[in-house]
């Protein structure tokens, strides 16, 4: 018997507190278009993509207004690019990013992410090649995004691969500076990268997939300051337990909708069901922000002393739920603070009150890492692998995934605002408190062997 | 379990203020006639208690035995029961069914909504299968569990049900059930997909 209650907070959710899905993204196995010839490989992709995902957007809109649910995005992540560069050139790089842009745009989806390199542990030379490709690959396509995995916890952080990505985030940042270095948003470094990530720009496919599967990213932050804010109306005095519990049964309502979604786009489009990751990614629109939740917890000024508290709360409370409520979670499920995409988040950098620093320390709790973070235009290479390699031994060392997406703003200076527009939203350019001094330790090069806990067989 | 022999079986409906014990009183009159409730629907609104029962007896009786039976274990001043017996062709009459949906209107309330709603779903030949309504204030919520044919589109009638909410500034939401058992239950997603699949394959 369905209570009329629960119907309403249902409905309320949907229509009030911005619940959506934010991505149904089909995983598509690539590897077995490779070949000698680029031509051939090229034609091979066009092909099986448009094969696999021809109906994708059809059949999520008939399941939006089946449900009255609102899908936003509809996505394509593939296999390592890298692999079908094996034997290739730099020039090849490029045309496998834009024919990988053009079969998005047949089957109309906004991103395809994959143009990935994995390279943890060491470098082939396909990867290099990616790598060394993505200016041109970037700033030449719309809708392609990449990401390189420079370390995981088994296998330690790959120092040479994060100089050697440093240095192409400048040549990106350069090759768009005419959008204020846009392309660098579409690029994510990661330790530990998932596989089954469904959000861009870090969605890839991984080899232990099937070769197609739908993963659904669902996401919520308004939901959750609602049911945050509900609690607190109707008990002021209400203790923290009370509030992650709160935001746990929100979660598990948020997490089931997104595998109703899944599972039926899954069996619509003849495919294996993925994952359901549930994850509260803002947008810059006022109601639908991750900050907004930490000053509807008590967090005046983000950044203040008690924030990186209120991420750990918020990040596991989402997971408890999400855990609860599906088997199927995987991907980031968690909480993103991408600067740029949260208007409380970018305010809080704005004001002053949330510097790098902290939001270094939010990372090591939060389910990504320094996500969409603007910096000045004469930002060195060795700052920027400096400020991964911090990043990324945080995910390394405590076993989770840590991302970096940084922009480094050609002519722009710290202070000044920067506004790419729609979902990527706009920011502050970030100030380093120490930009310099740590240089001949970046140049050292090698890698940072694993860790104790990685040494778990 | 008794057979449910048409010949034998019957619809029984209770109106009555509410208080303790009413459903005690009515099954015991059942059972005293050697008869079993095979089919209940009960609740109470704004203090008036209905129930809806379908209950076979071994031994040929009279509507009129029934409800005078029932109404003797209750104040007859206060009570409405009618007996019918049960036609075994009805559920087969019933009309076609589809995906079942929920329906809601939020807002504050007008006179009339009902009649204007129930108009439309009756000329599109959409059944009511259930439909509950709260009052808070003048706030009122509509909630109707409504099985919409498959021969029509979905989007159509929400859009046509929006335009004809809209002059009243009621809110109308139109969504496939299947999402509020989501929200609402435990059990594994593919088991409720698993669920309307067979009974479409029926």
């Amino acid at each position: 018997m369905k209570k009329t209650s629960d119907i309403l907070a249902t409905v309320r959710m949907l229509q009030e507190e911005n619940l959506d899905v934010r991505t149904v993204t089909m995983g598509i196995n690539l590897n077995d278009c490779a070949g000698r010839g680029m031509p051939a490989v090229l034609k091979a992709v066009r092909a099986k993509i448009k094969a696999r995902a021809g109906s994708l957007v059809r059949i999520c809109d008939e399941i939006s207004i089946k449900y009255g649910l609102s899908i936003v995005n509809k996505r394509l992540a593939v296999s390592p690019a890298s692999v079908l560069l094996e034997g290739h050139q730099h020039a090849d790089a490029v045309k496998l990013a834009q024919a990988l842009d053009q079969a998005a745009a047949d089957v109309k989806v906004d991103l395809v992410g994959g143009f990935t390199a994995l390279v943890q542990k060491g470098m082939t030379p396909g990867e290099e090649t990616l790598i060394n490709a993505l200016p041109e690959a970037l700033s030449s396509t719309k809708r392609v995004c990449a990401s390189v995995n420079v370390g995981s916890t088994k296998a330690g952080l790959n120092v040479d691969a994060v100089k050697l990505v440093s240095r192409r985030v400048l040549d990106i940042a350069a090759a768009t500076s005419r959008f204020h270095g846009f392309g660098c948003a579409k690029l994510v470094v990661f330790v530990n990268i998932p596989e089954d990530n469904p959000f861009m720009a870090g969605a890839y496919m991984g080899h232990g997939e099937p070769d197609c599967v739908i993963n659904v990213g669902v996401s919520g932050p308004g939901v959750v300051k609602r049911a945050v804010d509900r609690i607190i109306a109707q008990q002021p005095d209400c203790t923290l337990d009370t509030i992650a519990e709160e935001v746990k049964h929100t979660a598990f309502r948020v997490t089931r909708t997104g595998e109703l979604i899944g599972r039926e786009a899954a069996r619509k489009l003849g495919v294996s069901f993925g994952v359901v990751d549930v994850s509260l990614a803002p947008t810059p629109r006022v109601g639908d922000s991750v900050g907004e939740i930490y000053q509807s917890m008590g967090v005046r000024a983000i950044g203040a002393p008690g924030t990186t508290a209120a991420v750990a709360l918020l990040n596991d409370a989402v997971k408890k739920g999400g855990a609860f409520a599906s088997s199927s979670v995987g991907g980031l499920s968690g909480a993103f603070i991408p600067v740029m995409e949260d208007h409380a988040l970018d305010k809080a950098v704005a004001d002053g009150t949330l510097t790098l620093e902290k939001l270094e320390a939010m990372t090591a709790v939060c389910s990504v890492g320094l996500d969409m973070i603007l910096l000045p235009g004469n930002t060195t290479a060795e700052t920027i692998s400096g400020l991964i390699m911090d990043e990324a031994v945080i995910g390394i060392f405590n076993n989770k995934t840590t991302g970096v997406r940084l922009i480094p703003v050609p002519g722009k200076k710290t202070g000044q605002r920067v506004n790419f527009g729609g979902l990527f939203g706009s920011g502050v350019v970030c100030n380093v408190a120490c930009p310099r001094g740590a240089e001949d330790f970046v140049n050292r090069g090698g890698h940072i062997p694993a860790p104790l806990r990685g040494l778990t067989n | 379990m008794r057979r449910k022999n048409s010949n034998f079986r019957f619809v029984i409906s209770v109106l009555a203020a509410d208080r303790v014990g009413i459903l005690r009183d009515i099954s015991s009159a059942v059972s005293e006639l050697n008869g079993n409730i095979d089919g209940l629907s009960q609740t109470v609104v704004e203090g008036y208690f209905t129930v809806t029962l379908t209950a076979s007896f071994a031994n040929r009786l009279a509507e009129d035995d029934i409800r005078r039976k029932i109404l003797s274990r209750m104040d007859p001043e206060r009570i409405s029961v009618f007996v019918v017996h049960h036609d075994g062709t009805v559920a087969a009459r019933t009309p076609a069914s589809g995906d079942r949906y929920i329906l809601t209107l939020t807002g504050r309330d007008r006179k009339g909504v009902v009649k204007l709603v129930t108009t439309y779903l009756a000329s599109r030949k959409i059944n009511i299968e259930d439909w509950f309504m709260d009052m808070k204030g003048d706030m009122a919520s509509y909630v109707g569990e409504v099985a919409i044919p498959e021969s029509l589109d979905i989007r159509m009638v929400h859009e046509e049900l929006t335009g004809l909410l809209a002059p009243t500034g009621l809110r109308v939401s139109l969504q496939h059930e299947n999402i509020f058992r989501a929200t609402g239950e435990v059990g594994p997603i593919a088991s409720i997909l698993d669920v309307n699949r067979k009974a479409r394959s029926l």
